[in-house]
């Protein structure tokens, strides 16, 4: 059974909810954790709710910040949870770590600690956002990368197209995910060198189901299983769907608790609709991956109760379906 | 797989070890929370009963302990099920090769016949007077070890009980608390003169509360540290072997059925170990002394041998004593009645303090 090993960082309304996550998951599936953090605040925490204390590890580290613009300033410091959770990966006493750090912070650590895929130059933040699926069709596409690094070069683009597609069939159980581009048109040639190049690159990749190009709209659409994409672009665009959920979601409350009618009838008629802020709340899916490296890492940006245990979850899975030794493989495959 | 035998003593001196269990959700797995499984455990036979994991070991092991030690050793099971099952019951111990000098049912049926359906599920009265009764007719000096679990009432009637036996409950002061907690009212003048029969003999070591529901361990700091809840049955025997009531071939035998048959890791068993010294049930010395044979024979992972290890353990037994010192003072019955059964207690004028 996988270990999982949980960043208990910063305030203690993280610590909380990351130790509420955990003792949740260790009550209802097999999965093993390690919870990294203070270890008498994480026991006191734990000795309030139902856990099974067969599945939780402590491994105590003393130098807990409750500020997180020390962590930002300072990812490596050995003391910080983060670099102890990594740490527990590489000792091989966890599989993989979720942290609700930012993703930078993540990054700066996990490239201290963890060994990159033989290929991978720069590893990709991967993030899934819901989208229009015909049925039996996942619900969810793969947006990488999502902010891992601004700017990348066309050999990255296609190594995240491999990586998005191995990581798509292996946790997404898509038997042949199909690979867009994003980009400011559909036609081959918009955009600029480097896009017009790596289109012609992963064109010719043997075994990925290049579509094209992909533009905004394609997103939610059903157009791809996986978008490709330069972390700016990939940052921006699942920030604006989250953005874009979140008003839509307010759009549909204002006018049903603001009047009467409203009340009577959008709400009756919202209780039949999805609400589309929780459609697109990435706490139903957990966390991004770090994919590019040989061990896994899961970041969440939101951190609550329910986030930690999607996370888990999504990291246990990854665990079992072997995902770091399938990127390897679509990396190599890809390099030949 | 094998363990040093610790040597049998030679003279029968010790007090007696008397041990009382619950059988449902403490010895026994029964599903009864839908009327359907009610009904199919009700008509179980010993072999398709299915024992908590790891606690026929430990029952096997508390006897074969006693007995090494020459203490005398008995063994009971008080059950609020129906005495319909108990050929089953017999069978299913029978089976597991369990010791044991009796077992009481709750008869259910004369509630039924009279029309008293409320007292079906008040098992307070009917073990609390069972529990007096027995502890009556026991050695002086007696020993006592009682294992419940988190599902009904044990903690509070063992605790009633302990209170009574350890001489800080007067017959009069029970008496008035399980007035309130709406006991079946015959049953009070038998509880009042066993109270009054058994009132400070003392001797009632540990109670353990097998966390089956899996409360948090934090609700049970109202009965105080003689109550001990575990998550599972190695916990358990681990803090049985810290009292000395067990050995560490004994834990072994424990973890050992855990592992083979319970699909326990020995990662699990060490995860179950560090919940206990964290709770502060077990100091790191006792803890190790204990650990060191179960690591030798693979139970438990080998201690690791970084210079990071080296530091935690320092760090271990720096860390406050744990609080395994015996109960000395009264219990809030009014605070642990009023989280216990709120609404009860709200509406029922409180006694004072006891």
């Amino acid at each position: 059974m996988p270990t999982i090993a949980v960043d208990a960082m910063g305030s203690a309304e993280h610590a909380e909810a990351a130790v509420r996550g955990v003792a949740e998951v260790s009550v209802r599936t097999a999965i093993e954790c390690v919870l990294v953090g203070d270890e008498r605040r994480i026991q006191s925490l734990l000795e309030q709710l139902p856990y099974n204390p067969e599945q939780i590890a402590i491994r105590h580290c003393s130098g807990e910040d409750d500020r997180p613009e020390r962590s930002l300033a300072a990812p490596w410091r050995r003391g910080s949870s983060l670099w102890q959770a990594l740490r527990a990966v590489v000792e091989r006493r966890a599989d993989a770590v979720v942290s609700g750090a930012p993703a930078s912070v993540c990054l700066r650590a996990a490239s201290q600690q963890f060994t990159t895929i033989p290929g991978v130059h720069q590893p990709a933040l991967a993030t899934v956002f819901p989208r229009r699926h015909a049925p039996n069709q996942d619900p969810l596409a793969l947006l990488l990368d999502a902010g891992a690094s601004a700017r990348c070069q066309v050999r990255d683009l296609v190594l995240f197209a491999a990586m998005g597609h191995a990581y798509a069939r292996c946790v997404s159980k898509v038997a042949s995910p199909r690979v867009g581009l994003l980009n400011m048109g559909r036609d081959a040639a918009v955009g600029d060198d480097m896009l017009v190049e790596a289109y012609r690159r992963l064109a010719d990749v043997s075994g990925l189901d290049f579509v094209g190009n992909v533009v905004g709209a394609d997103l939610i659409g059903d157009k791809a299983d996986v978008v490709v994409c330069e972390g700016f672009v990939g940052a921006v665009a699942a920030s604006l769907l989250d953005g874009l959920a979140a008003k839509l979601g307010e759009a549909g409350r204002v006018p049903s608790d603001s009047t009467l009618l409203g009340r009577m009838g959008l709400r009756r008629l919202g209780q039949g609709a999805p609400d589309p802020e929780a459609w697109f709340d990435e706490r139903g899916y957990g966390g991004a991956p770090i994919l590019g490296y040989q061990q896994l890492l899961v970041v969440c940006r939101r951190w609550d109760v329910r986030t930690v245990a999607n996370a888990v979850k999504v990291a246990a899975k990854a665990v079992r379906d072997q995902v770091p030794a399938a990127l390897a493989d679509a990396v190599s495959a890809t390099a030949r | 797989m094998r363990l040093r035998r610790t040597r049998v003593a030679e003279a029968a001196s010790l007090p007696p070890l008397l041990c009382r269990w619950d059988l449902d959700k403490t010895y026994l797995r029964s599903e009864f929370d839908t009327l359907r499984q009610l009904i199919r455990t009700a008509r179980e036979r010993g072999e398709d009963k299915v024992e908590v994991p790891g606690v026929a070991e430990l029952m096997k092991s508390l006897w074969a302990a006693a007995r090494r030690q020459g203490r005398p050793v008995a063994s009971y099971f008080i059950s609020a099920s129906p005495p319909q099952i108990g050929k089953a019951i017999r069978e299913k111990l029978a089976l597991d090769g369990v010791p044991y000098d009796g077992i009481v049912f709750k008869n259910q049926l004369r509630h039924i016949a009279r029309g008293r359906f409320h007292l079906l599920r008040e098992h307070v009265g009917f073990k609390l007077a069972e529990l007096l009764r027995g502890r009556a007719t026991a050695l002086p000096g007696t020993r006592e070890l009682l294992f419940g679990d988190d599902w009904e009432s044990d903690p509070l009637t063992y605790s009633l009980y302990a209170d009574v036996v350890a001489g800080r409950l007067a017959a009069a002061e029970l008496l008035a608390i399980v007035s309130r907690l709406g006991v079946d009212e015959e049953l009070l003048p038998d509880i009042g003169a066993s109270a009054g029969r058994v009132c400070g003999a003392d001797g009632v070591e540990r109670i353990f509360i097998n966390l089956e529901r899996r409360t948090p361990p934090a609700v049970f700091r109202l009965f105080g540290p003689r109550l001990v809840p575990t998550f599972n049955y190695f916990q358990t025997a681990l803090v049985l072997a810290a009292d000395g009531w067990l050995a560490a071939e004994d834990v072994a035998r424990v973890a050992t059925e855990l592992v083979d048959r319970c699909g326990f890791t020995p990662r699990r068993l060490e995860n179950s170990l560090a919940d206990l010294l964290r709770r502060r049930l077990m100091t790191s010395d006792v803890a190790r002394r204990i650990a060191q044979p179960l690591r030798g024979v693979g139970l438990l992972p080998p201690e690791p041998r970084s210079w990071r290890a080296w530091l935690e353990r320092v760090r271990a037994r720096l860390r406050p004593p744990p609080t395994l010192a015996p109960q000395t003072g009264p219990l809030d019955w009014d605070a642990i009645l009023a989280r216990l059964r709120p609404r009860r207690a709200a509406s029922i004028p409180a006694t004072r303090q006891v």
